[in-house]
């Protein structure tokens, strides 16, 4: 059976989210900042034509922004889970197997169709673009590096229409292909490889295929020896088509504002507990442990960095907000000191087991999960609330720039006239 | 007189009896002017599902999320419900609506323009962009980078976006104007209040 595996890759993604609902911004530069505006997380083609570098802070580029016409836009994630998630079942149709790799990234896996491959991922192509408005371009290999590889090349030549098989290369040209590519660009090889292949005197892909496999293995370990056999067309990497079990729950952010007072902070790690446990019931996971850390801004030279974080153990796994939520503000007060100002602080909720696992048989048992727990279960976004919830909500962040949140909110639907 | 063996008709010669567009017999027909883009357009349409032998093999949706109903009254003490044998799944307006749900949308129609045809403003319009919009279809278009709601109108190669309110004037697409279709209306939900 032939090996084939299929990288389906959306193009400048969060960008082809914002160009769905507003077509004005077709052939527009867009960047799309982090949470609380903080910096460029992602550009379309003609923002990186411009030469804005990915992680700007958006402060240093907003004069070129505005010079240039750059439409600016605050991450919505919002849409932006929705639109991935239509994306990622359109996909599904195409395989029994799919690795939903990243929010914008799916392997799918394509061995022994007797088809025509190309045609077949033209087709998802254009079903993609029609049923969902974004562009995606698809790479196939016998394996996944090659895969990854072969996405890069639809993506960078117009002629193969964005789609491309590398396994159809011919060694020549493969070779060819190789020695064009960085060794940094090589998925599964990070800047650090990089910096120690460059010092072996490796630089390109083709010199990476050539490099002794001792000599990989004694300076990068065993897993960029996979990485070179994938490369050669040894497939070592498998479709994870289940998601790993999730090892912790984290849930924090920058602040809009420096919060200061204890209930400010109080508030805010609250907020961000209620989001720890939604995920933890939607997920039917209990935790055994959990942290609370706030800490000021590295990079002001008005204060010093400081940053707190405080633990605590549970004897019987806890799953619900009224059991959770009050343990916050015991820890913040352990923690918390008045004279700093607290520019980011965040909740993990760690030790995660599946609901219903019994531990200490004389512990103290969480009974939340039946009453109060289950009402918010059925509807995570309006429920009981907590009163540490309340406050005078400076923690949350600036989105000045948010396009609305046309797929998730029944106030923010496309208008037309 | 003798029999020529030359000119005349041969078996076999011409073509293949089914193998021309729509790979059956076709009949010719009269059609109004008015109607020949709709006619068109749906011939086209069961034409490249004809054509698509790769289409075949795709499952139509993933049959998840199917609801079993189950039997409520319990055994033994009391009388058991009449109505368990009659048990049915639940009538699902998500169901009735949205044929194809990755690529279903939800826009909120302003304005009166199209109130011939039950379009109220602040009515949520169900927009499904897998359709194909023939002639005749209500749309979402976007002119020249606007949105807007009309019904598609294609006669004799000139293409009209037709307001349904006597108040408003259809849009004629010209070759300057920027036409997109971004998708087809296929329910319009309206509340009462």
């Amino acid at each position: 059976m032939i090996k084939k595996l299929a990288l389906i890759d959306c193009n400048n993604f969060y960008a082809s989210c914002e160009r769905a609902f507003n077509p004005k911004l077709n052939g527009v530069p867009i960047v799309v900042l982090s949470n609380n505006d903080g910096c460029v997380i992602a550009r379309s083609n003609e923002a990186k034509a411009l030469g804005i570098p990915m992680g700007e802070p958006y402060f240093k580029m907003r004069d070129l922004a505005k010079a240039n016409g750059v439409v600016v836009c605050s991450s919505n994630y919002a849409l932006y889970g929705d639109m991935s998630n239509r994306v990622m079942r359109i996909i599904k149709r195409y395989s029994p197997e799919q690795e939903v790799y990243s929010i914008d990234e799916s392997f799918i896996n394509l061995s022994g169709m007797s088809i025509d491959l190309i045609k077949y991922m033209q087709q998802l192509k254009k079903q993609v673009k029609n049923w969902t408005g974004i562009p995606v371009c698809v790479g196939m290999g016998r394996t996944k590096v090659l895969a990854k590889l072969a996405n890069r090349v639809a993506k960078k030549y117009a002629k193969f229409n964005g789609v491309f098989d590398i396994d159809e290369l011919p060694k020549a040209r493969f070779n060819n292909l190789l020695k064009t590519v960085d060794i940094g660009d090589i998925w599964g090889l990070g800047s650090k490889s990089k910096i120690k292949l460059n010092a072996l005197g490796l630089s390109n892909a083709l010199e990476f295929c050539g490099a002794n496999k001792s000599l990989i293995q004694s300076v990068l370990g065993v897993s960029a020896v996979r990485i070179q056999k994938e490369l050669l067309g040894e497939s070592c990497l498998a479709l994870e088509l289940l998601r790993p079990a999730k090892k912790q729950i984290v849930s924090s952010r920058s602040f809009g504002h420096s919060l200061v007072s204890f209930d400010e902070v109080n508030q805010a790690l609250t907020c961000l507990a209620r989001k720890a446990v939604n995920k933890l019931v939607v997920d039917h996971l209990g935790c055994l442990s959990m942290s609370v850390f706030i800490r000021t801004n590295p990079f002001s030279k008005k204060q010093a960095y400081v940053n707190f974080s405080k633990s605590i153990k549970f004897v019987n796994p806890l799953y619900s907000d009224r059991a959770l939520l009050p343990v916050v503000s015991q820890l913040l007060r352990q923690i918390y000191q008045t004279q700093h100002q607290f520019y980011k602080g965040g909740i993990v909720l760690t030790r995660l087991v599946p609901r219903g696992a019994q531990y200490d048989l004389f512990g103290r048992v969480d009974k939340g999960t039946l009453t109060l727990d289950k009402a918010s279960h059925k509807s995570l976004l309006s429920h009981v609330i907590s009163a540490n919830e309340i406050g005078n909500n400076r923690w949350l962040s600036n989105a000045e720039h948010r396009s609305p949140r046309y797929t998730t909110q029944w106030q923010e639907l496309l208008l037309v006239e | 007189m003798r029999q020529s063996t030359h000119g005349g008709a041969r078996s076999g010669a011409g073509r293949k009896k089914n193998s021309g567009l729509f790979k059956e017999e076709t009949k010719v027909l009269r059609v109004p002017l008015s109607l020949l883009e709709t006619v068109k357009d749906s011939l086209k349409i069961y034409r490249a599902q004809l054509n698509s032998s790769i289409e075949l093999l795709l499952p139509q949706d993933s049959p998840k999320g199917v609801n079993i109903p189950i039997f409520t009254s319990s055994v033994q003490a009391g009388f058991p419900s009449p109505a368990d044998d009659y048990l049915e799944d639940k009538l699902d307006l998500n169901k009735y609506l949205i044929q194809h749900k990755e690529a279903t949308f939800f826009v909120r129609a302003q304005g009166d323009s199209m109130l011939g045809a039950g379009i109220h403003s602040g009515d949520i319009l169900v927009v499904d962009k897998s359709l194909k919009a023939i002639s005749g279809k209500i749309v979402i278009a976007v002119v020249d980078g606007d949105f807007t709601v009309k019904r598609l109108h294609k006669y004799g190669g000139k293409i009209t976006l037709k307001a349904e309110n006597d108040a408003f004037d259809d849009i004629k697409i010209t070759s300057d104007t920027e036409l997109i279709i971004w998708g087809v209306v296929t329910s319009v939900i309206h509340r009462c209040d």
